[in-house]
């Protein structure tokens, strides 16, 4: 009995505390929307055109913080975090903020370890390092309890993809989902992926505008129904993909993703490329997306070509530009010791990781440009006349007899050696190309 | 006894210096008499006489008293004779016979003295009433004072007069005027002066002595409704309103302080800030029941060297800084004038034009006029070509009132244009209460001064078609729900104790 009264108590105290909750929230909301309209009226409209206003959710449903919380600060009365984390988000978007948690985006704020960071942080400076690198990869969140929203000034503002929040989630929605509009379309859009992904590294939005993909958007812009719920590329829109039809959005067969990496077979981003993990069934995903507006055989017949760049890549330049590079650390030749303080580093950096990297990037999205004059073309010319003289220079036996072997011996370098006449004769009788049959030939 | 004066007025006339001070003198009183007795009669009321009644024939009256004697020096000088030598031979035996004192001449001249004393006594009371009118301070320096007096004439103190806030009461304060008026004269004399001339921050008197006055703080303020017509830039001028419920008690009698709580007898606030615009804070202090003093610095202040920096106590100008000089915003004046019906609103676009009239960069008040008529009438000649001939009349009058508008707000020779003072009242931008209530002045805590809304004013309509927007019920499903229900509950619960 007297567990009974007491349990009827504590329902009735739930009850009334969730009520008196759900209106002290709705009193807070309306104070926050008061001067917020009128100190920061941008922001204010941006919200009030959002699909969060027409929900009734507004700022302190997402920027409540709990007691604890080490960004949490007294503001006007609430207890309130300036910082909106995927946990944040993943109230309301739990499937989203768990995909996110699982995707190679969300480890983009480790980057402290890679060559990348190492590179920003000696050859330019931290400040550069913040603006540049950590914009985009996202900063390690700092507190800094003197600052008025405890975030230290040097990782806020920070909507870098991979952020490394107080909380412990990684990421943030808005790096895509541009605060506080939140639009759907500004999201679907390649303008919300070309923040990051461009530039001499990783040209993905140089390489989408050349493509026919990017073209046809662009023609098209206004038919591209960005504003639908169901957005399916040959359902519910059929002119062009953007990045998101391909990467993220729902297919014919397929739910959407916000693990981006899910319909990726090749890694196009290290030195040597190499396959993914489980890639077929990334590749049978990537699929689903083509087979929306093309036949098997003109998709099909694009990874035949794509993949047989990547293998060209790998094989006449990745591989013995790596090769040569290893023989040179284990010779002892660098003569500074630090990391990229000789010549060499900086010409094999550049071969890989921006002209190698144009190359797959190029044809993996269909950029003939990108393919060839900003790609495999800037790779040969690196390859052969500025990195190979470069391991020359160090005089060594064991470097320079590999070289030598390479050009004499490995067909699709000996063209070094050969006359004019006769290379050309052997592209018009095919005897050339035969040399890269097994490009084609691979799995 | 006319005679005798005639007969010794001729007399003592020597010299062609000495015959000028008696006609100056004599012509100078008489006239400042006939004005005098013209303007207790009523038959003058041009105030402007009042500089040459007071002004110019007191002077001119002591200038030809002086004159006189100098006529006789030099009479001295010419002749080689003596003085006493000179008056027999002018006056004859009868008048200068006895000792000097006692001579008839001598009585005479001492009761002609103690008449003019007593006229100058007299005329100088006048002089300083008038000095101490409104209208002497506006107009006496005409060209640097015009503004001040234009605004002042229309500000809700133009039955207040200027000495009554910028001269201190006593003799102190009257010499320290005058001397101040001195350099006045010298720096209008020599173009010393500066353009626009600054705002007197320093010399005002202590409002708690002046405004006091009448706006005593212990007075029950309660709050104050306030509406804001704001007309649009369409093609109707559309109406929307900006109601706000000023919370400005000061406190008092157990009510919930509000603005004037800046202001009550057991507060103090003090600041620090930069300059005399007292616009950029370093450090805001208030008093609290303890008589400690709570600390808020500045984090955004950059380094100031000492003589930048002023202390004071907060009194009532901090705030009213522009109560009588007030200058408009070309918008609202704008709205201010459709609000009291001096601009027609059957004229399309009519706030947006008349805005766009006065606002343009004119170099001369002759420019503008021009500028202002032109921009008006050929705006509805191109694009209402038809209205334009039918309403004339109501596009003159409009250009009328907008040159209005244009002479009472913008002095080009005195460097005043839109935005030359900045009003402490309320906030624009990051102004007047903002210049404390931001996020950049934090106690030690890290705490800011509170710069919520609602602490100041409730809002009953923003920027919308009903004036008491958020009066009317809350409709769930609109975007603007929780605001609106907030806004609603927080004025009805201002009232409560």
């Amino acid at each position: 009995m007297n567990n009974k009264v007491r349990y009827i108590g504590w329902l009735f105290t739930l009850i009334i505390s969730f009520c008196s909750n759900i209106f002290g929230d709705d009193l807070i909301a309306g104070k926050c929307l008061t001067c917020h309209k009128e100190m920061s009226p941008g922001l204010y409209q941006q919200w009030y055109n959002s699909a969060h206003a027409a929900m009734d959710i507004s700022c302190i449903d997402c920027h409540q913080a709990q007691k604890g919380e080490a960004d949490a600060f007294m503001h006007e009365g609430a207890l309130i975090a300036t910082l909106v984390t995927p946990q944040d988000c993943g109230q309301c978007h739990s499937d989203e903020a768990e995909q996110v948690q699982m995707s190679y985006h969300a480890t983009a704020g480790e980057i402290l370890e890679s060559q990348d960071a190492y590179l920003a942080h000696v050859a330019g400076g931290e400040p550069a390092a913040i603006q540049g690198c950590e914009s985009c990869h996202g900063a390690k969140v700092k507190i800094d309890p003197s600052s008025p929203n405890k975030l230290s000034p040097k990782s806020w503002p920070n909507s870098g993809i991979g952020r490394i929040n107080p909380d412990g989630s990684k990421g943030s929605c808005n790096a895509c989902h541009t605060r506080h509009t939140f639009s759907v379309a500004q999201a679907r859009q390649p303008e919300a992926c070309s923040k990051c992904h461009l530039g001499p590294d990783h040209p993905q939005r140089e390489v989408y505008e050349e493509s026919k993909h990017g073209n046809a958007y662009y023609t098209h812009i206004k038919d591209m129904n960005l504003e639908a719920d169901r957005w399916i590329a040959g359902m519910d829109y059929f002119e062009a993909p953007t990045c998101t039809s391909c990467h993220m959005s729902a297919t014919v067969s397929l739910p959407v993703t916000h693990d981006v990496g899910q319909r990726l077979s090749w890694t196009l981003r290290p030195p040597i490329s190499v396959h993914k993990d489980n890639w077929q069934q990334k590749r049978a995903n990537m699929l689903t997306v083509c087979s929306g507006c093309h036949s098997a055989s003109f998709a099909n017949g694009h990874y035949y070509q794509f993949d047989a760049v990547v293998e060209l890549y790998n094989e006449k330049f990745a591989k013995p530009a790596t090769e040569i590079m290893n023989l040179v650390i284990k010779n002892n030749l660098l003569e500074n010791p630090a990391s990229f303080s000789n010549e060499i580093e900086w010409v094999y950096w550049e071969l890989w990781h921006h002209e190698g990297r144009r190359m797959r990037h190029g044809a993996s999205m269909m950029g003939p440009d990108y393919t060839w004059w900003h790609g495999a073309y800037d790779v040969a010319h690196n390859f052969y006349f500025k990195f190979i003289p470069e391991a020359q220079k160090y005089g060594n036996a064991e470097v320079n007899t590999y070289i030598d072997n390479l050009i004499k011996n490995d067909p699709m370098h000996s063209w070094l050696v050969t006359a004019t006449e006769n290379l050309k004769k052997d592209i018009r009788s095919g005897e050339m190309q035969k040399i890269y049959r097994k490009m084609f030939e691979q799995r | 006894m006319f005679n005798k004066y005639l007969s010794f007025i001729r007399r003592v006339s020597v010299t062609g210096l000495g015959k000028g001070g008696v006609i100056l003198t004599t012509s100078s009183f008489i006239t400042l008499v006939i004005l005098e007795l013209a303007r207790m009669l009523g038959l003058v009321t041009n105030a402007y006489v009042g500089l040459v009644t007071y002004l110019l024939f007191p002077f001119l009256f002591v200038v030809g008293l002086l004159l006189i004697p100098l006529g006789w020096y030099q009479l001295r000088k010419k002749t080689g004779l003596s003085t006493r030598r000179l008056l027999e031979e002018k006056f004859g035996p009868d008048e200068t016979r006895g000792s000097l004192t006692g001579s008839r001449l001598f009585r005479f001249i001492t009761l002609l003295t103690v008449i003019n004393v007593f006229f100058l006594v007299a005329i100088s009371t006048q002089m300083l009433g008038f000095m101490d009118s409104a209208y002497f301070c506006g107009t006496a320096c005409h060209s640097v004072m015009n503004p001040e007096w234009v605004t002042y004439q229309q500000s809700p103190h133009a039955r207040v007069r200027c000495v009554q806030c910028h001269v201190g009461e006593g003799a102190e304060a009257l010499i320290d005027s005058k001397l101040n008026g001195l350099w006045q004269i010298i720096s209008v004399t020599f173009n010393l002066y500066e353009r626009p001339i600054p705002t007197p921050v320093r010399q005002l008197r202590p409002a708690r002595e002046t405004c006091e006055k009448c706006h005593w703080p212990e007075k029950f303020y309660g709050s104050r409704l306030m509406t804001r017509y704001n007309y649009q830039s369409d093609e109707e001028s559309s109406l929307l309103y900006t109601t706000l419920n000023l919370k400005i008690d000061a406190g008092k009698a157990g009510a919930k302080a509000g603005i004037h709580w800046h202001i009550g007898q057991e507060n103090e606030v003090r600041y620090t800030s930069v300059g005399d615009r007292r616009e950029m804070m370093l450090r805001v202090e208030a008093r609290r029941p303890d008589g400690r003093y709570h600390r808020y610095y500045n984090r955004n202040a950059t380094a100031h060297s000492a003589e930048d920096v002023v202390e004071r106590s907060m009194d009532c100008v901090d705030c009213h800084n522009r109560a009588t000089h007030i200058y408009e915003e070309p918008e609202r004046a704008v709205d201010d004038r459709i609000k009291r019906g001096l601009l027609d609103l059957s004229l399309p676009y009519l706030k947006r034009e008349a805005l766009a009239a006065i606002t343009r960069n004119y170099t001369d008040s002759t420019e503008a006029y021009d500028g202002i008529a032109q921009s008006l009438r050929n705006f509805y000649m191109r694009n209402y070509p038809e209205l334009e001939r039918e309403k004339t009349t109501i596009i003159d009058s409009a250009v009328m009132v907008l040159r209005d508008i244009y002479s009472r707000n913008i002095h080009r020779s005195m460097n005043i244009g839109w935005d030359t003072y900045a009003s402490h009242i309320g906030h624009k931008g990051n102004t007047g209460c903002f210049r404390c209530h931001n996020p950049a002045l934090v106690d030690s805590a890290g705490a800011a001064i509170s710069y919520d809304c609602t602490l100041c004013h409730s809002i009953l309509a923003d920027n919308h078609k009903e004036p008491f927007q958020f009066l009317e019920p809350a409709e769930t499903g609109d975007r603007d729900y929780q605001r609106h229900r907030y806004l609603k509950d927080e004025f009805l619960n201002s009232f409560k104790k």
